[in-house]
This record gives structure tokens, sequence and C-alpha cells, in this order.
């Protein structure tokens, strides 16, 4: 069925798309005719790229404004995807009209028959595609659907599974949980390292063993993590309430008080991710340049003073690479031991995004939300990772 | 009369299985149907049905059952899910009562009144179906039809540690909630107090097990019975007074919330240590907990599950799951899966199976039995469930409710619990957003059968 919306939307995207493309052919002095068809074309089709499989469903008269709002925005995600490369082919193409040549010649492949090097890279591509591209293009078709584990029919809901995330209170509160506990473990797992690492570095009789016994935690999985935390922070025959009593402090209700378990979680997850961090200091310390030190011990500065303004700033390579990792643990792999320590409770103050959508999709069933979820959380770290990229690279020191 | 039946049933099944025997000798060469048996159990459960499949495998020897075990019911579900997806599906799936709703939408089994048709007999083993308690047969019966083969069938009880109890100068334990209430104001002015006078899991299992003791139903269509449930009464009256009640304890510091959904372990830790008082638990747990606390010198009596004095009781629904057999299989394997389930469901193995566990024995000749042979004289903690059940009036409300999404509201009732526990708020109010929450999840499930 092809109503006014059908034509029009491909038709304005067309026509910037054309605009745009046209005008910087121009620029290029080549055939502006041929850059609005090129630009044309992309800008058409590329908002088609969703708009085609979802029907146009969100800007039927019958749905709100909000969903209006989500398919304009869908409507230029799709537009970017093929206009971005050619609007930077024109960019590139600009620059060595000018006489720029930012790209060095490509070199020539190794291999001397084209498909000997597809040949070689059949298997990893199988798997790729049997296991990670084709489940992630089905999260994007099953978060249109409103459909349960295992049940024979599914009815298509458009977007639905993602507007109603903005309303959604528990999923909101989620979002924040995240934040906070991600930032903890990433602030309180770094410093917390790095003066473990500073301390394991002196030279004292037996540090190898100290190092060995330092790292040793992060080969425990987080599930065993979670189990034994669980079991220290019991309220009732918990060890952490144990020692408490010895200096007269009341019992507290570690898993079972919305204030604490957070911290519980964090404590537990900062402790399991702590070897994995300290083994990345430690080598980074044993690389750093003496002679730097050594100036600065000469010209008067304090062992603190040389700790904050010359070893923290040269790490900061590996601090950027660890705040990145943990940030992925955060987000992800600290699942297992929320699963087993709290199961996302009490009242839901320890329930991250993952375990979230486990919650909605494996102990509901309800997979066209747990989709919505997982492509909302997906697209978040990969922008947290490119805002981190732009921002932290500038005051990262690489040395040299 | 029931006894001469249940011998003359014994001898034609013995009859029978010699007959089998002969048969299978005959037909020697011919290798055994592999029927399989799917069921949520891990522990000494799975044993002993293992251990029964062997036996029948002995006497039925034209049949090869094989048991396996799964962690839990939801565990079983999503393998159920997969495994019906690939054509890989086992003859007989052991079913939680909550997901009875959702496993008749995606059509996964046949109910066992289709396949024994009008028989009385399957291998010489009886079909009689009303030797089974009332409250059992109600619950498994859809559109009129025997459905799901009762096996592990169980009501929540209160656990109570005399010595405590004594100490407090209560002689018997609390009927009521409200003497449940003045118990635990005098146990817990005890000199040597124990740290909480009472707790339950928070599971909606037991929010639904008060429901129906107030004679509330949960849907509307006849708590979704007579017709596809389309509107949740969580709002109710009934509902917010269990809701204003368990927040009541909790505030009061009597009810013990370990802080975790759903946490029958902890339950069982605190009655069987003495941590707390009084415990409200299911009856599958008679045997552990009383074991266990024996070992640490706790004596526990059971008694009813305490009911709300203000709108009394009329009875409690029955727990856990049933045996259900999977559509569209090979007729020998359906003979085989029917002849099992049967079997292990006779009056002996009913009574045996209560013995083991504390499950309820489902059939009245299994309690004829264990009474002749003096069992619940001998252990009185096994007795209660039975007699629960068994004085239970059949209502709407007590047969218990048919919801879709019947795992995702439980969740949203013991979510809500948590949230008023551990926040604060008004019972009324949070009971009236938690039913909307519900409603969303039912109308959404509808959605995609209407």
């Amino acid at each position: 069925m092809f109503g006014l919306i059908q034509i029009l939307v491909p038709l304005l995207a067309g026509l910037i798309g054309a605009v745009w493309v046209g005008s910087r052919f121009r620029r290029m002095k080549r055939s502006g005719l041929v850059g609005a068809a090129c630009g044309g074309l992309a800008g058409g089709l590329g908002s088609l790229i969703f708009m085609a499989p979802l029907d146009f469903c969100t800007f039927e008269p019958e749905r709100n404004w909000i969903d209006a709002v989500f398919g304009v925005g869908l409507v230029l995600v799709g537009m970017a995807i093929p206009l971005g490369p050619l609007l930077a082919w024109t960019q590139q193409e600009y620059h060595r009209h000018l006489g720029i040549r930012p790209t060095p010649p490509q070199h020539k492949g190794i291999f001397k028959q084209w498909w000997l090097a597809w040949l070689f890279l059949l298997p990893t591509l199988t798997i790729l595609v049997l296991f990670l591209y084709y489940p992630g293009l089905d999260t994007f078709r099953l978060s249109t659907l409103l459909t349960f584990v295992g049940a024979p029919r599914s009815r298509f809901v458009c977007v639905d599974n993602f507007t109603s995330l903005l309303t959604d209170s528990t999923y909101l509160r989620s979002i924040g949980i995240t934040f906070a506990i991600s930032a903890a473990i990433i602030v309180f797992g770094l410093t917390g390292s790095l003066l473990i690492a500073t301390l394991a570095y002196q030279p004292i009789r037996g540090a190898t063993i100290y190092r060995i016994l330092l790292i040793w935690p992060y080969a425990i999985s987080p599930a065993v993590a979670g189990i034994i935390f669980f079991i220290m922070f019991n309220p009732l025959g918990g060890v952490a309430n144990y020692v408490l009593s010895l200096v007269g402090i009341p019992r507290l209700n570690w898993l079972g008080d919305p204030n604490l378990a957070p911290w519980v979680v964090i404590f537990a997850s900062v402790w399991k991710q702590m070897g994995y961090n300290i083994l990345f200091y430690i080598a980074g310390l044993q690389n750093l340049p003496n002679d730097l030190q050594e100036a600065a011990a000469i010209d008067g500065a304090g062992a603190f003073r040389r700790f904050l303004s010359i070893t923290v700033p040269l790490l900061s390579p590996i601090t950027f690479f660890l705040v990145i990792t943990n940030m992925t643990y955060a987000f992800f792999d600290i699942f297992g031991t929320i699963d087993l320590l709290t199961a996302g409770g009490p009242s839901g103050s320890t329930s991250v995004l993952i375990y979230e959508i486990y919650k909605i999709g494996v102990s509901s069933g309800n997979l066209g939300k747990a989709a919505a979820q997982s492509i909302v959380l997906f697209l978040m770290v990969v922008g947290l990772t490119l805002i981190q990229f732009r921002t932290t690279e500038r005051n990262v020191t690489y040395g040299g | 009369m029931n006894t001469r039946r249940t011998f003359l049933a014994v001898v034609a099944g013995l009859v029978a299985a010699s007959g089998a025997a002969f048969l299978a000798a005959d037909s020697f060469a011919q290798s055994p149907t592999d029927v399989k048996v799917w069921i949520a159990f891990t522990d000494n459960r799975l044993d002993w049905a293992r251990e029964k499949a062997a036996e029948f495998n002995e006497q039925f020897p034209q049949y090869n059952v094989t048991v396996e075990g799964y962690g839990n019911y939801e565990e079983i579900q999503q393998a159920t899910d997969l495994a019906i997806q690939q054509n890989a599906a086992p003859a007989v799936v052991q079913w939680f009562e909550v997901g009875t709703q959702r496993a008749r939408d995606f059509g996964y089994f046949k109910s066992i009144a289709d396949a024994l048709g009008d028989r009385t007999e399957v291998n010489g083993i009886p079909v009689d179906f009303d030797d089974f308690i009332e409250p059992v047969v109600s619950y498994y019966t859809l559109d009129g039809k025997f459905t799901s083969m009762p096996w592990n069938s169980s009501s929540p009880i209160l656990y109570s540690n005399t010595a405590i109890l004594e100490k407090a100068g209560i002689d018997t334990p609390p009927a009521t909630w409200q003497e449940v209430e003045a118990a635990c104001e005098k146990i817990m002015a005890l000199p040597d107090a124990p740290q909480g006078c009472i707790t339950w899991p928070n599971h909606g299992w037991f929010y639904e097990q008060w429901m129906a003791q107030q004679d509330a139903v949960l849907a509307n269509n006849g708590n979704g019975r007579e017709g596809r449930a389309t509107e949740l009464f969580l709002d109710s009256e009934p509902s917010i007074a269990i809701a204003s009640w368990w927040q009541s304890m909790e505030d009061q510091g009597y009810y013990v919330y370990s802080g975790r959904q759903r946490d029958w372990a902890a339950t069982e830790q605190a009655i069987q240590t003495g941590t707390v008082a009084m415990a409200i638990t299911s009856s599958a747990d008679a045997a552990n907990i009383t074991n266990a606390a024996k070992e640490n010198n706790i004596d526990i009596v059971t008694t009813r599950m305490p009911y709300n004095a203000e709108t009394g009781w009329t009875g409690n629904l029955i727990g856990g799951a049933s045996l259900w057999l999977v559509k569209d299989l090979p007729k020998e394997v359906e003979e085989g899966a029917l002849s099992f389930m049967l079997w292990l469901n006779n009056t002996e193995n009913a009574a045996e199976w209560h013995q083991v566990t504390g499950y309820l024995p489902i059939r009245e000749s299994s309690v004829k039995l264990l009474e002749s042979q003096g069992w619940f004289e001998e252990n009185p903690n096994f007795y209660t469930a039975s007699d629960q059940i068994n004085n239970s009036t059949v209502t709407t409300a007590t047969r218990g409710a048919l919801l879709g999404p019947f795992p995702q509201i439980r969740d949203v009732i013991t979510q809500t619990m948590e949230d008023l526990m551990l926040k604060g708020g008004d019972p009324a109010q949070a009971m009236a957003q938690a039913n909307q929450q519900a409603n969303q999840l039912l109308a959404e499930y509808n959605s995609l059968y209407n």
C-alpha cells in the first residue's frame, strides 16, 4: 500500500541527499548532476533502510507524536548509513583535488589469488555470521514484535517496545542504577588497584608472592564471587555482621536494604576485577622511565608529589585502557555476581540494565521488549566508548 | 470397599504385568519403546523418580522410561519450549500449575482424558480418577476434561518451634493472622527472643493462598476458568488486606525478610536453626525441615496456614506441578507414557511419594493406606497438609486462577510486596498500581490470542 507518506519521505530524503552531495561534487569541479543523482539515490534508499521493514508504521495517524519523532530519527539514521561514507569520500576527493594526500597509498595484498584470502577467512566469517551477525540482525526484527519465548504467535507492534521504555519507570531507574554502579566500580576499582599496585611494586621481600595473591581473585568466575559475597554478607550468619558485632555495631541487613545492597555489589565487583587492574598497573609501573623520577627527586619532589605528577600521568594510557575494559565489565560482566548476590533486588536497587534484560527476556520470556532493551544498551556502550575515545585520548600521554 | 478395589486393582495389575511380560518375552527381539520423562527436580526427588522408573521398566519390559531432571519449573518450561520447536520433545513433562494456561495456548499437550478415551485400564493399570482427592481433580480439570496427571501437590502450612512458643506461654500455634500477631508480640518480648518471629518466602504462591482462603478470585471470568481472564483484581479489598497485614508484620519487626524474592532456602534455614519461632512454607518441606530441626534439637510442630479471621477460611489451593502428556506422540510412546503416569500414581506409589517428601497423598486410597500403617500418628507433621486440603471447600476461588502470563503477574506481586516492606508506602495505592501493571501484562498476552 502506498500512501502519501511512503512517497514523501524517500522523496524528501532523496532531495536532501541530492543537494548535499551535488554541492560537494560542484566544489570538486565535477558534474553536479552526477553527484545529485548519487546523493539522491543514497538518501532516498537510506531513508528506507528502517522504514521499509517497519512499513512507515511510525507515521500512521493513530500513533502519537513520540512515535513520529522516533520515526524521523530512524529516517535520519537510515540516511546517514549510505550518505555518511559518500560524504566522507567526497571530502577525501576534495582534499586530493586540493593536493593534500592524507592517506598513504594502499599496500597491495600478499595473496596472488583474491579468493585465497576469502577462503582463509571463511571459517571465521561463518562463525561470525551464524552466531553474531544473524542473531544481531534478528534482534532488530524481534524488537518490533510482541512475542514470548516458545509462543507460536506474535504480533507486529511497530516501535512500541522502544517508545514504551520512555515511560517505564523501572527501566529509567535501571539506567540510573547502571551508571551509578558502573561509575563507582571504575572509580573505586582503578584508584584502589593503582594504590595496591604501587605498594606491590615496591622492592620488598616476597613481592612475587604478594603479586600472585593479589591477582588471584581475577581467576574466580563472577558467579563464584557472587556466592562468596552472598555468604559473607548474609544478614543472619554472615561474617561481615560478625565482624561488626565484635566492635559493637548492630547487625546490618546488607542484602536486604536497598541502600546497602548496591555497595555490596560494587565491593564484590571491584574485588573481582582488581587482580586484572593490578596486573596491568604493575606492568605499566615496570615500564616507566626511571630518569624522570630521579630528576624530580633531585628537584626536591616528595614521594607523594612524584606519584601524582609523574607516575599517574605516565600511566594514563593504561588507565585509559582500563577505564574502557572496566566499563565493559561493569555494564555486562557483573551479571553473574548480581544474579547470585542480590538477584537484582532488594526492591530493584541492584537491577542494572543487563540484569533487567535478563529478567524481561529470560524470566518473563518477553523477547520483543528484551530485544529493544538490548539494542538500546548496545547503542549506549557504543556511544560511551566513542565519547571516551574523543575526550580521553586528548589527555592521554603515550610518552615519546 | 476401597481396599477391595485396591486389592482387585493390584491383582489385575499383576496379572496384566505377567501377561505383558509374556508378550515382551515373545517379542524379545524388539527393543523396548523409549519414553522420556522430564521433571523439575535434581535432588532426592529425582532419585526417587528414577528408582520408580527402573521398577516400572522391570514390570513392563516393553517400555524403557528414562527420567531427566531440571533445576526448577521455569527451567523445564524453557527446555520444553526449545524441545518442541526442535521436534525433540519428551513424552511427559512436569509442568507447574501457573503455566497451565500458557501450555494450553501454545498447544503443547494432549489432555489425559483425550488420550484415555473411555478406557478403564491401560496395560492392566486401572484408571480410577474418582480415587483422587477432590481439590486435585478440580484443579486439573479444564473445560470439564481431566487434563494432566497430578503428581506433586502441596499446600503451605505453618511450622512452629514448640520450645519458643511454650516459653512465651502459647499453648497452640496461632490459627489466624490476628493470633499470629498476638503471639509475635509475646515472643518478641521474651528476654531471649529469637531474631524474628515469623517468616515465609516472598513468593506469589502465598499471596494466592491468602486470596483463596478469603474466597477472593484473582481475575474475572471465573478466575479465568470459564473464559479467558481479561481483568485482574489485585486492588480488591481482600488483596489489600493481605498487603496491609504483611507490611505491618514487617514494620513491627515480626516478619523477617531475607531481601530476596522467592527465597525458599532462607525460610527453611531460619526455622531449622531457631532464628525464627514460626515459618510458613510448603508442606513438601515437611520431611526436610522436621529432620534438620531435630538435628539442632528443635521440635517442630505443623498446623494449618493462618488465615484472616475477619473474612474466615474457605480453603486452600493446591500448589506444585503435574505431569503433562506431550501431543502428537507415536501411539506406543503415548501408551507407555500413560502407563507410567498411572502406575507412578497408584495407591502404593502415591503413599510412598508422600512419605519421602511431604507432598500430599493425592489418592484417598493412599491416605487410607497410610492411616492403616499408623503413619500419621507417628508423623503428625505430615498430616496437616492433607487435613487442610481435604477440609477445603471447592469454590471458584479455591480452584485457582488460570492466567496466560501468570509467572510475570506473580513477579509484579512479589515486587510490590518487596517495595512495600523495604520502602514503605500505602498498600491500597501500591496494589492499585500493581493491578494496572498486571492488567497490562494480561492485555499484551491476550492480544496474541484474540
